[in-house]
C-alpha cells in the first residue's frame, strides 16, 4: 500500500509540475470556448445575404400577402414576364422572378421561379410554404364559415407526454427516455474523450520503465501489481485535477463570453417547467422543442441531482480505471508504443457497443440486452448511467458498481502478471502449465 | 558459517537454449562472492532467479535456509546490469523516491542520502536532472540507491562496467566497507583482477554449468600445482613445437630484445624433468620457476576446458 502511494505521488508530480501540463490545462478551455463560439461569431460577422425577388402575380391574391424576411424580400411588379426576367438578370442585387398564375387557388402548380443563379432548397421551400398558406386560407374562405380564424386557433394542439413512475420507490421521479439517453450519450462521450487522452498516458507510463531501462530495478523493488496500480491511480488523479480545472475555467470563461452568444432565457424556461408549468406553452413561447425542455428539466432537477452526480462519478471513475487497466495491460505486453496501436483500437470497441445500446434504452430501458449491458463492466459505466433516470432498484446499481470495481482490480492483477511474465521470457512461448505457475508465483 | 543463499539444482530453459543446467551455488553469509564466467554463460540468469525476477524451471532458492519469498526481496539490494533511471526526474527526488520504495522513511532516506552524496563528493548534483548526468555519474547514483537501505545481501551485476579506473577503485573500497559492516556481497564480473582483490569465494559458470566453486585461496592453491614460468632466449616457435603434447602452453611472449617468456602447465609431476630437458634442447633456458596461477589463468583454463 505504501509503495502504491509513493508511485501515485511520483506519477502525479512528474506530470502536474510540467510546464506543458500547466499550459494545456489553461489553454484547453479557452480553445474549446472559441471553437464552440466560432460558428456564431462567423454568422455575426458575415454580411447578411438578402435576396430580392420580383413577383409577378396574375391572380393578385398572393403577392400582397408574401412577407419579406431576413433572407428574402419581395417586390411586386406589373411588368411583362420576359421583360422582368431580362431586368432581373441585369441587376446584380436581384435574385430572380417569381411568376404566379392567374388561377392559382384552383391550380396551385402554376408557379414558376426564374433565377440567374442556382437557388437553394431552403429558399424554394420557404417561398412554396408561404404560397401554400395563402392558397389554403383562400380555399377555406370559400366555405363561408364564420370566425374561421378563431376556430382554427382553438383546434390547434401539440401533445407532449410527461411520464411519472408510480411504483413504490420513486413515485415522483419523472422518467424521460430522452433525458436518460442524453445523459448516457454525454457521459459516454466524456468517458471516451477521457480515455483517449489519459488511457494512452497510462500506456506510455508503463512503457517508460522499459525504455528508460529502470525496469529491472523496479521489478526487484516493488510488485508489478503495486507499480501498475500506482501508475493508474496516479494518472487518474492527474486526470481528475485537469478536468476539474477545465470545468472551473470553462464555467468562468463561459460566464464571461456566453451570454452574448446564447439565448439566456432557456434556463428560465427550464425552471418554469420544473415549477410545473405547461411544457408545450413555454416551448412554443421560447421556440424550443418541448422534448428538449423536459429532458433538461429532469436532468437539472435538484432533488435528484446529488444522488445522480455521486453515482455518475462512481461509474465514470470506475469506467476510467477499468479501461486504464486495459491500457496498462497493453503497455505491459509491448516494448514500444508503436507496437500498441492495434490493441488500443480494440480496447475502445466496447464503448461503441455501449453507444448502440443507449439507442435501445430509448425503446425499452428494461430489455434484456440493456439489462445485461448495464451489468457487464465494460459497458456498464455508460449504459447504467443512461438507465438510471428511469428508476433502477438500488441493488442493481450496487451490484453493477461492485462488478465494475472488482473487474478493475482483476484486470490490474492480470496486467501485472503479463508484465512480469513478459519481461524476461525472451520469446519462449509459455504453456498453460507455465502460465499457471506464473500466476501463483 | 551459514549460507545466506543456497541455489539448489537450478535449471532454466529458454526456447532456444538452456541458460542454466543443474547449477548449485552456496553463498556463505558475510562473504564477497564472485560469479565469474564469459558473456552468455548464465550469470545474469542465475542472479535473476535469486532476485525472483525469473522463475527457475527446476530447483529452488533458499534464503537463510528456507525457500525465498517476496518479502525477502526487501532484504536484498540489487544493481542489475541493465540499469537506468527515470530520465526526467531530478537526481535528489529520484534517489528519495527509490529509497522510500525500499522501505526507508522519508526523513531517514534524506539523511542517509546526504551522507552518501557527501562521501562521493556529488552534493551539487542533487538538483540536476538525471538526463544531464553522464553514464558513470548515473551509475554512482544507482549504486547509492542500491545500498542505501542497508540490505543484508547485495547483488551487483557487472558493477565495474562503465567506470573509469579511479571510480572502479572507489567502488571496490565501498564494497569492502559494506562487507565489513556485515553485508554479504555477490557480484558478477569478467574483470579478473577485481576478483583477486576483493572476492573470498567464487563460482565459475561456463556454458550454463557450474564449472568451479569455492574459496579463492583454496582454488588458487588447488590449481597452483605445476604452473611454471620459463625465461629463455631463442626460437620460440621451435620451442612450442617441441614441448607440445607433454605440457600445455598458457602464455607465450616473444621478445626481440632480452628474454622471451613462457607460461606452461605440466599435468604430471614425472613429466617435469623431461619438459625441462626438451626446453633446454630447443632454446637457451635462463629461468624455470613454479608460479601460483592468477585467477585469470584459472579462468582461461577453465573456459577452454583445461580443468
Amino acid at each position: 500500500m505504501r509503495n502504491i502511494g509513493l508511485i501515485v505521488g511520483r506519477e502525479f508530480r512528474e506530470r502536474v509540475y510540467k510546464k506543458s501540463f500547466i499550459i494545456t490545462t489553461i489553454l484547453m478551455p479557452l480553445l474549446m470556448i472559441l471553437l464552440s463560439a466560432a460558428p456564431s461569431l462567423i454568422m455575426a460577422f458575415a454580411e447578411s445575404d438578402n435576396k430580392q425577388i420580383t413577383v409577378i402575380d396574375e391572380s393578385g391574391i398572393v403577392a400582397p400577402r408574401l412577407t419579406s424576411g431576413e433572407e428574402l424580400s419581395f417586390e411586386i411588379s406589373d411588368k411583362e414576364l420576359s421583360e422582368a426576367i431580362i431586368e432581373a438578370s441585369q441587376n446584380e442585387d436581384n435574385f430572380g422572378v417569381l411568376y404566379i398564375g392567374k388561377d392559382i387557388v384552383a391550380n396551385p402548380n402554376d408557379v414558376r421561379l426564374y433565377t440567374s443563379s442556382s437557388s437553394s432548397l431552403m429558399l424554394e421551400e420557404s417561398i412554396a410554404g408561404q404560397i401554400e398558406e395563402v392558397i389554403e386560407s383562400e380555399r377555406l374562405k370559400e366555405y363561408n364559415i364564420e370566425n374561421i380564424d378563431e376556430i382554427l386557433k382553438k383546434v390547434e394542439a401539440t401533445v407532449h407526454l410527461t411520464t411519472f413512475r408510480t411504483d413504490k420507490e420513486e413515485q415522483s421521479a419523472a422518467s424521460s427516455a430522452i433525458a436518460s439517453s442524453l445523459t448516457g450519450l454525454v457521459l459516454g462521450f466524456l468517458l471516451y474523450f477521457i480515455l483517449v487522452i489519459y488511457g494512452s498516458m497510462v500506456m506510455q507510463s508503463v512503457i517508460e520503465e522499459k525504455s528508460s531501462r529502470i525496469l529491472e530495478v523496479m521489478v526487484s523493488t516493488v510488485k508489478p501489481f503495486e507499480m501498475l496500480m500506482g501508475k493508474i491511480l496516479g494518472i487518474a488523479l492527474v486526470a481528475a485535477v485537469q478536468i476539474a480545472v477545465w470545468g472551473v475555467l470553462l464555467v468562468i470563461f463561459s460566464a464571461l463570453i456566453m451570454p452574448a452568444l446564447m439565448p439566456d432565457n432557456i434556463l428560465d424556461s427550464v425552471q418554469q417547467v420544473q415549477a410545473g408549468a405547461d411544457v408545450a406553452a413555454i416551448a412554443t413561447q421560447q421556440e424550443l422543442s418541448p422534448e428538449l425542455l423536459t429532458a433538461m428539466a429532469s436532468v437539472l432537477d435538484t432533488g435528484h441531482i446529488a444522488t445522480i452526480i455521486t453515482l455518475v462519478l462512481l461509474f465514470t471513475v470506475g469506467g476510467f480505471l477499468l479501461y486504464a487497466s486495459l491500457y496498462a495491460a497493453v503497455g505491459a505486453s509491448v516494448d514500444e508504443a508503436q507496437d500498441a496501436q492495434q490493441f488500443t483500437t480494440i480496447i475502445t470497441l466496447p464503448i461503441i457497443v455501449a453507444f448502440v445500446v443507449i439507442m435501445m434504452i430509448m425503446k425499452d430501458p428494461n430489455s434484456a440486452v440493456v439489462y445485461w449491458c448495464s451489468m457487464i463492466p465494460f459497458t456498464s459505466p455508460i449504459v447504467m448511467v443512461a438507465r438510471m433516470p428511469s428508476g433502477i432498484p438500488a441493488w442493481e446499481i450496487a451490484l453493477s458498481l461492485a462488478l465494475l470495481y472488482a473487474t478493475f482490480v482483476l484486470c490490474v492483477w492480470g496486467a501485472a502478471k503479463i508484465y512480469k511474465v513478459g519481461i524476461f521470457m525472451h520469446g519462449s512461448k509459455p504453456s498453460f502449465k507455465d502460465l499457471w505457475r506464473w500466476l501463483r508465483y | 558459517m551459514s549460507n545466506i543463499i543456497s541455489a539448489e539444482h537450478i535449471t532454466k530453459r529458454f526456447s532456444a537454449h538452456t541458460a542454466l543446467d543443474d547449477v548449485s551455488v552456496e553463498i556463505p553469509r558475510g562473504s564477497v562472492y564472485g560469479l565469474l564466467g564469459p558473456n552468455g554463460a548464465g550469470k545474469t540468469t542465475l542472479i535473476r532467479t535469486i532476485t525472483r525476477i525469473s522463475l527457475p524451471d527446476e530447483g529452488r532458492i533458499l534464503f537463510d535456509g528456507r525457500p525465498i519469498t517476496q518479502q525477502d526481496i526487501f532484504r536484498i539490494g540489487y544493481l542489475p546490469e541493465e540499469r537506468g533511471l527515470y530520465r526526467k526526474m531530478k537526481v535528489g527526488d529520484e534517489a528519495l523516491f527509490l529509497a522510500q520504495l525500499k522501505g526507508l522513511k522519508r526523513h531517514e532516506a534524506l539523511v542517509r542520502l546526504k551522507e552518501w552524496f557527501e562521501r562521493f563528493g556529488i552534493e551539487e548534483w542533487w538538483n540536476k536532472k538525471v538526463e544531464e548526468l553522464s553514464k558513470g555519474m548515473a551509475q554512482k547514483i544507482q549504486f547509492i540507491v542500491t545500498v542505501l537501505h542497508r540490505p543484508e545481501l547485495l547483488i551487483f551485476d557487472e558493477p565495474f562496467s562503465g567506470f573509469d579506473p579511479i571510480n572502479a577503485n572507489l567502488l571496490k573500497e565501498e564494497i569492502l566497507r559494506l562487507r565489513d559492516e556485515g553485508a554479504t556481497v555477490i557480484f558478477s564480473t569478467h574483470n579478473m583482477s577485481s576478483v583477486e582483490e576483493i572476492c573470498d569465494h567464487i563460482t565459475l559458470i561456463n556454458k550454463s554449468h557450474n564449472v568451479l566453486s569455492g574459496r579463492v585461496d583454496d582454488i588458487r592453491r588447488a590449481h597452483g600445482g605445476n604452473i611454471f614460468s620459463v625465461q629463455y632466449r631463442g626460437d620460440g616457435k621451435a620451442l612450442a613445437e617441441r614441448i607440445q603434447g607433454i605440457c600445455e602452453i598458457l602464455e607465450q611472449e616473444e621478445a626481440t630484445v632480452g628474454l622471451s617468456s613462457l607460461k606452461i602447465h605440466i599435468e604430471r609431476n614425472e613429466d617435469i624433468r623431461s619438459t625441462v630437458s626438451l626446453i633446454n634442447d630447443a632454446v637457451e633456458l635462463r629461468q624455470f620457476t613454479e608460479t601460483i596461477p592468477s585467477m585469470n589463468d584459472i579462468f582461461i583454463r577453465a573456459v577452454n576446458g583445461g580443468l
